[in-house]
């Protein structure tokens, strides 16, 4: 049986008229890398917002490491074992290395020091120089550094790559990719569809506020197909009105489908309307990510 | 005890800015005593009298009344403009534990504040041929910091329920001119305290009054977690 570190349920979030996140069903399973994708405001931040107790639902609930998000005592539980990575990384300015250090490991009885000083020298974070001194790569390490040392259950990471170089990108997906050997899971916010494919075990889409795509990268692959068909006439779109479809684009007579469970039913119903199949090929997370938030079925 | 260290790291360019200002002010009034009696008071008054036109009821005591308002500004909101706010509330601790640390904290810098003049009036007044009883500064060191207390608590309100760093700065301001012009009207004195009048011992200043004073700066700050408490961020 798995086992989730973050389950919500029809879990809503409203700002005035705007429904920033409306009915997410989401689970994340634990000691795996889960990317969390959608478009700029799809309700990525605001998710993860609420599970960290930063913004109250509107409605709905959910559990991080099964406590409730919405018990403010619950919640404030769950945070002993939640290491968090904000977009923005931004850390305490005034503070030194050395201080924030201190400051953070006073709040974990488990913080470990020689995992921080191991990371210090790892990612060569001067102990001594303010925080606002640091470029944006090492706030982000130092970040880490501080999310690490704690050991958490879970680390939630918002764009953790967003304004990084690709030396520093690339050491910080070669860690997070092994945490969930070490006992950590890993839930992250992302623009980059590449880094996600690369790490992660799972995906997660959310668009308008939903869950649209809640998948292994495996089932993607094995599973999930792009059919070109070529019509003789103008091709009927309700002929795919089928479950498995996930997006139908049409282009003149030409129709390309990509349907999540192979292309069998596809191709039996093109032929039945004269159609040629004119390529069947495995789509990429890029593929179904465009086709999940461009047009919804 | 580290949400204590945090708190005073925020709060420290202001409050030795503001010793700083109290601490010269303090040392001008008193060693030019000479210069300044003038512009104090247009009247032949004794030393003792000229202290307290010039620091616990006059210039100096305006100069603690618009440091500690400032003191009390920051926090959380503060922080969402810096983008550290996301940091502080992911760490396993209440909002009320927060806004607790950051409100003993200038409490305790507003007390050390309202301290200086009267440690450093009878302190000083020696060195110029002067006495100045320490029981009557210890008195106004007192009557300053509870009055100091409920201003902090004003500005800490104003910063919780106003975003933007020169919002909540304004509408403290404007809460605390407002309060003045109040207490300043006519026939007012029978229905609201004076801060001001109790901080310089014109006022009423018995227990009673104090603990009134206390009262509504300890429901201040309880209506400041209370609105932490329920605040998206």
């Amino acid at each position: 049986m798995l086992d989730y570190v973050i389950e919500t349920h029809d879990l809503c979030k409203q700002f005035g008229n705007v429904h920033a996140v409306s009915g997410l069903n989401m689970r994340v399973v634990r000691n795996q890398v889960t990317g969390f994708l959608g478009r700029n405001g799809a309700g990525k931040s605001t998710t993860i917002k609420m599970l960290l107790g930063m913004t109250h639902p509107t409605s709905g609930s959910g559990q991080l490491l099964g406590r409730s998000i919405t018990d403010p005592k619950q919640d404030l539980e769950a945070r002993r074992q939640v290491a968090y990575c904000g977009e923005d990384k931004q850390l305490y300015a005034y503070m030194t290395v050395k201080q924030l250090i201190e400051f953070t490991a006073s709040f974990y009885p488990d913080w470990r020091s020689e995992v921080a000083a191991s990371l210090l020298d790892r990612f060569q974070l001067p102990r001594g120089r303010k925080v606002k001194a640091l470029s944006k790569g090492m706030r982000t390490k130092l970040a880490l550094l501080l999310a690490l040392a704690r050991r958490p259950s879970l680390l939630i990471l918002d764009e953790p790559t967003e304004g990084l170089d690709p030396v520093a990108i690339e050491e910080l997906l070669q860690t997070l990719s092994g945490l969930p050997a070490d006992g950590t899971t890993v839930f992250f916010s992302s623009h980059q569809i590449s880094e996600v494919e690369r790490i992660a075990d799972r995906v997660c889409i959310i668009d308008r506020g939903r869950l649209a795509v809640d998948l292994s990268l495996d089932e993607i692959r094995q599973d999930h197909r792009r059919i070109t068909l070529s019509f003789p006439k103008q091709p009927p779109h309700h002929l795919f009105d089928l479950p498995e479809i996930r997006s139908i684009e049409t282009n003149g007579r030409q129709m390309i489908v990509v349907s999540s469970h192979g292309a069998d039913a596809v191709v039996e119903r093109a032929k039945s309307a004269d159609a040629i199949v004119l390529d069947i090929a495995p789509i990429n997370l890029r593929e179904l990510f465009l086709g999940t938030v461009q047009d919804h079925k | 005890m580290m949400l204590f260290y945090k708190a005073w790291l925020e709060s420290r360019t202001r409050f030795l800015l503001g010793l700083l200002a109290l601490t010269g002010l303090s040392a001008v009034f008193v060693f030019f005593n000479n210069d300044v009696r003038t512009i104090v008071t247009e009247h032949e008054v004794g030393y003792v009298e000229y202290i307290w036109k010039g620091i616990f009821k006059g210039h100096l005591r305006d100069v603690y009344v618009v440091v500690t308002l400032l003191m009390g500004l920051g926090g959380l909101d503060r922080e969402r403009s810096y983008g550290t706010a996301a940091c502080t509330l992911a760490l396993p601790v209440s909002r009320w534990r927060l806004i607790a640390a950051r409100g003993i904290t200038g409490m305790i810098e507003t007390a050390v504040l309202a301290f200086l003049p009267a440690s450093m009036v009878p302190a000083l007044s020696p060195f110029i041929g002067e006495s100045y009883p320490w029981s009557l500064a210890l008195q106004f060191g007192t009557l300053w910091t509870i009055g100091g207390i409920l201003i902090f608590t004003i500005g800490f309100l104003a910063s919780v329920i106003f975003v933007g760093e020169y919002s909540a700065a304004i509408a403290a301001l404007v809460i605390l001119f407002g309060y003045t012009m109040t207490t300043d009207l006519p026939g007012m004195e029978h229905h609201i305290i004076d801060v001001h009048d109790v901080m310089n011992g014109s006022g009423p200043h018995d227990a009673t009054t104090l603990a009134a004073i206390l009262l509504t700066a300890a429901v201040t700050i309880w209506s400041a977690g209370y609105i932490t408490s329920r605040k998206d961020y």
